[in-house]
């Protein structure tokens, strides 16, 4: 992560060169040629729908990219994520063919699988806190979990 | 030290009241009006600060399937978390952390499996245009083209360190030191020195460039 050039071979002095111009120039070129994509704006004004003051998130508290130690050879490996809120905890394994998990403690819950502001697919947890989707994850999701007068909502997360 | 300190602050007064979709003073009402349901707050906050999350998954060299992905998640987790936001007047490094977070995961993720591709932007044709692309639609405007071309192709060249802080500083409106530091994890006080080191080394590669 360093500059080739040598501290030496600076071709200005500290204090003649004003970089503002340059800077400026620069975003116009940004604007121009990696500007937000319009479908990307749009996406994120719809998103307001997500704000939900009233559930108790639960954080993403484990991540097998990040956390787990790579099995040397071993490919397509499956995604597990836990989230956490509380004594809630959220289990989830996202698959090539949609997502599977488990509540736990072990509890029956309504779950909804967001896959952004317009986007949910219910599925029901059983006794045991076990459920399945096999709605494909294209993009961010969160789960949002009613269980009793209780409703948790997952960290949005990547699949 | 006493230098680099001097500039920032220089540098933070500027962007915090230069002109721009949003004026930064003003993030910290617009997340308490969007907290009590004003969608107008909303949108404002994402035409403001947009580019902010989007120059700092481009500087980290994002591809666009992955760069679309975490931008999603960064919005949607800021929605979610608006009424939770501590210090609402700094969302715009709330927003630059998360998307820096985001990006690392992703760039951790994808060297396990192979090497990321560039993204190819100056091949990409956008749907939309802005008005600045308009602008390059004239023939008079070849020439202006031709330069703003160039002068990208030699900030992709640039080293890593100088790209990447180059990439989050040309988000428009500009963004403001701790902005750029919770983008990059650096501290603020190095910010103005290497800025100012990074943009003098374009211009000489632009020069050498002219001179050819």
């Amino acid at each position: 992560m360093t500059d080739d050039m040598p501290e030496g071979q600076e071709p200005f002095g500290e204090d003649e060169f004003d970089g503002g111009p340059l800077e400026a120039e620069l975003r116009q070129a940004a604007a121009i040629l990696d500007p937000v994509p319009a479908q990307l704006r749009e996406i994120a004004v719809a998103a307001f729908a997500l704000h939900d003051l009233d559930a108790r998130i639960a954080g993403l508290t484990f991540d097998s990219v990040v956390d787990a130690i790579p099995v040397r050879g071993a490919e397509d490996v499956p995604r597990m994520l836990t989230f956490s809120a509380g004594e809630v905890t959220v289990d989830v394994e996202v698959t090539a063919q949609g997502l599977m998990g488990q509540v736990l403690p072990p509890r029956p819950a309504r779950i909804e699988v967001l896959g952004g502001p317009q986007t949910a697919v219910t599925v029901d947890a059983d006794a045991m806190g076990r459920f399945s989707s096999d709605a494909p994850l294209t993009g961010p999701f969160a789960l949002r979990l009613r269980t009793g007068a209780e409703v948790v909502v997952t960290e949005w997360t990547r699949a | 030290m006493t230098v680099g300190t001097v500039h920032s602050a220089a540098y933070d007064d500027v962007s915090y009241t230069r002109g721009g979709v949003v004026d930064r003073a003003d993030v910290g009402a617009l997340v308490r009006s969007a907290v009590d349901g004003d969608a107008a707050a909303w949108k404002a906050l994402v035409e403001g600060l947009s580019p902010l999350v989007w120059s700092v998954v481009r500087a980290h060299r994002l591809g666009d399937a992955d760069a679309h992905e975490v931008y999603q998640t960064v919005w949607f987790r800021f929605a979610q978390n608006l009424g939770r936001i501590r210090e609402p007047e700094k969302a715009g490094s709330w927003l630059a952390s998360t998307a820096r977070h985001e990006s690392l995961k992703v760039l951790k993720s994808l060297r396990r499996l192979t090497v990321t591709s560039d993204p190819q932007l100056l091949d990409r044709v956008s749907e939309e245009r802005t008005p600045e692309q308009s602008v390059l639609d004239s023939e008079e405007a070849a020439a202006e083209s031709e330069r703003i071309r160039w002068m990208w192709q030699e900030f992709e060249e640039l080293g890593d360190r100088c790209r990447q802080l180059l990439r989050v500083l040309m988000a428009s409106p500009p963004p403001s030191y701790q902005e750029v530091s919770a983008a990059l994890g650096i501290a603020v006080g190095s910010i103005g020195p290497l800025r100012q080191r990074c943009l003098r080394r374009l211009r000489a590669r632009l020069d050498a460039r002219g001179a050819r």
